[in-house]
């Protein structure tokens, strides 16, 4: 059905820290790998030992450099980029066939892919680039928070999280219910001010980021003195300095 | 986005099928049209949006459960599109038997089919007007358009002077269309900053891709080719679906053969419309490639 169930009860979703992420890609293998095993429900890829390689992913890795305004210096910073499982999800209510749901008891935004066409507008629907097309089964692929994980009896409790979260080698990722305000991630959403990904496009995205913390000033001119201010030494360093400044 | 011919064909010819049931609608209830008529345009438009919905269904990647898009009529456009276009079309099928059989026509069901019709080419239209993510097609002309040009193609052979009226009005809103989504407010909300959670306005650049290859994102939604020759392709849409078409008609008014010269020439012009119109879209999954 794809009307949008209320959610009261919890919201689950990811708090993806890109102060502490890497971007060393293991979230995009694991999720790869996990989402690729044990069922006929594949992840496929084509040409992929050959010339060419394309594949269905359910969770990419970007990388950028912005301007520090203050110091002027470029700062990089990587973005795993994938579903935010959002409150008022479009790919849900566009929907024709109702393969598209999100689940009312905590908010998981699923595709029952024996309902899909393939017709791909849910991907169109989608601001963030979450779902994509595999075009080997012909039907849509996207983050299931790794529901067959984190609900398993047969797993040990230490490892009923998203595969994206154990696998992640500096805790960048952060799996919990941002509808009880004592989880962790919701004390760290507070503490922290994590932020939506395009308010604007009035999605409520469940998921949240914490952003890169801009490099203080004098981290860069501490950096900046060793290579250009050495002429403002004092003491033995300054003698050091003058001397070697006469050949 | 991605020009996929099958889409485009789907909104061309159906839009034109439709845009033709309309009109002939129309005639059915003002009484003016003769039994034959009916018959024959009914024919020709329902062949024209029976061939745009089986190019539809060749954009599916998983065709088995075609069927099963009537179902989300509550919330989506695509399934109120199909449920919408199979109603009309049977209505269609059903009028052009009594019509053949009876050799006369009631009046009522021509209103029918005239709000029907363009009950359908709105919700076609509506699948891409409802888009966020797609600014240029998220707002009111989008409907507007497809709406005019249907009416405009479908009055063509039915219609003389009144068809002029629909063409101009078509002309007036593709021009209209082209120039708002040229503005740069269009993307006024969202920008590689909002796009990772920052301000709007952030200096954020990328300094690597997310993949070695191309995928599916790029391929469907963060299509370029397009607009190095937009503009020329603009003018050639232009004059095939509307200058020439205007010029045609009153050189030569009520001219049968002529007519179907100008469809023919019309639909070229609106093919490269369409064609514009999902090339040059772009998409907010753009902003995270930029």
């Amino acid at each position: 059905m794809t009307k949008l169930p209320k959610c009261e009860d919890k919201k689950l979703g990811l708090l993806i820290d890109l102060d502490t992420c890497v971007g060393c890609h293991g979230c995009v293998v694991s999720c790869k790998e996990w989402n690729s095993s044990g069922d006929e429900k594949q992840l496929s890829d084509i040409n992929s030992h050959q010339k060419d390689p394309v594949g269905t992913f359910l969770n990419r890795v970007h990388s950028y450099e912005r301007e520090n305004s203050s110091t002027n210096e470029a700062e990089t910073f990587y973005f795993p980029r994938s579903c935010l499982h959002c409150e008022d999800a479009p790919c849900v209510t566009v929907c024709p066939t109702g393969a598209s749901y999100k689940r009312e008891e905590d908010g998981i935004v699923l595709v029952n892919e024996d309902d899909c066409m393939g017709c791909g507008l849910c991907a169109w629907a989608c601001p963030y680039g979450a779902r994509e097309l595999d075009l080997v089964s012909g039907v849509m692929k996207k983050c299931t928070l790794c529901v067959d994980r984190i609900y398993s009896e047969e797993l040990p409790p230490e490892d009923r999280v998203p595969v994206c979260v154990k696998s992640c080698p500096t805790g960048a990722r952060a799996f919990g219910d941002f509808n009880d305000p004592n989880s962790d991630v919701s004390k760290k959403v507070r503490e922290r001010g994590g932020v939506d990904l395009m308010p604007e496009m009035q999605t409520k995205p469940v998921n949240k980021y914490l952003l890169p913390r801009i490099k203080s000033k004098d981290a860069v001119s501490s950096v900046g003195s060793v290579v250009e201010e050495e002429t403002d030494a004092t003491g033995l360093l300054g003698w050091v300095d003058r001397a070697l400044s006469k050949f | 986005m991605h020009p996929a011919p099958s889409i485009i064909l789907f909104t061309v010819l159906s839009g034109f099928g439709f845009g033709l049931i309309s009109i002939v609608g129309l005639l059915q209830f003002l009484s003016q049209i003769s039994a034959g008529d009916i018959v024959i345009f009914s024919v020709i438009g329902l062949f024209f949006s029976i061939i745009g919905l089986i190019s539809s269904f060749f954009h599916l990647a998983n065709k088995k459960n075609a069927i099963k898009s009537m179902s989300q009529w509550q919330t989506s456009w695509l399934s109120r599109e199909a449920i919408s276009s199979i109603f009309c079309l049977s209505i269609v099928v059903g009028n052009i038997g009594w019509v053949f059989v009876q050799n006369r026509y009631i009046n009522e069901v021509g209103i029918i089919l005239f709000l029907l019709s363009l009950f359908t080419i709105f919700t076609t239209s509506m699948i891409y007007a409802q888009l966020k993510t797609v600014p240029s097609w998220n707002n009111m002309l989008t409907p507007a358009l497809f709406i005019f040009t249907a009416l405009a193609g479908g009055s063509i052979l039915l219609l003389d002077y009144a068809s002029l009226v629909l063409l101009l009005i078509f002309g007036v809103l593709q021009v209209l269309f082209w120039y708002i989504a040229d503005q740069s407010f269009i993307h006024k909300e969202t920008s590689v900053g909002t796009a990772l959670g920052f301000s709007k306005n952030e200096d954020i650049r990328a300094f690597d891709v997310a993949h070695t290859n191309r995928n599916y994102l790029l391929n469907e939604m963060v299509y370029k080719v397009a607009r190095k020759h937009a503009i020329k392709i603009r003018y050639i849409s232009f004059f095939a679906a509307f200058v020439l078409p205007m010029s045609l008609i009153l050189m030569f008014p009520g001219n049968f053969s002529i007519s179907i010269l100008v469809i023919g020439i019309h639909f070229v012009g609106i093919y490269f419309s369409r064609w514009l119109f999902f090339a040059e879209a772009k998409h907010s999954v753009s902003f995270y490639y930029n």
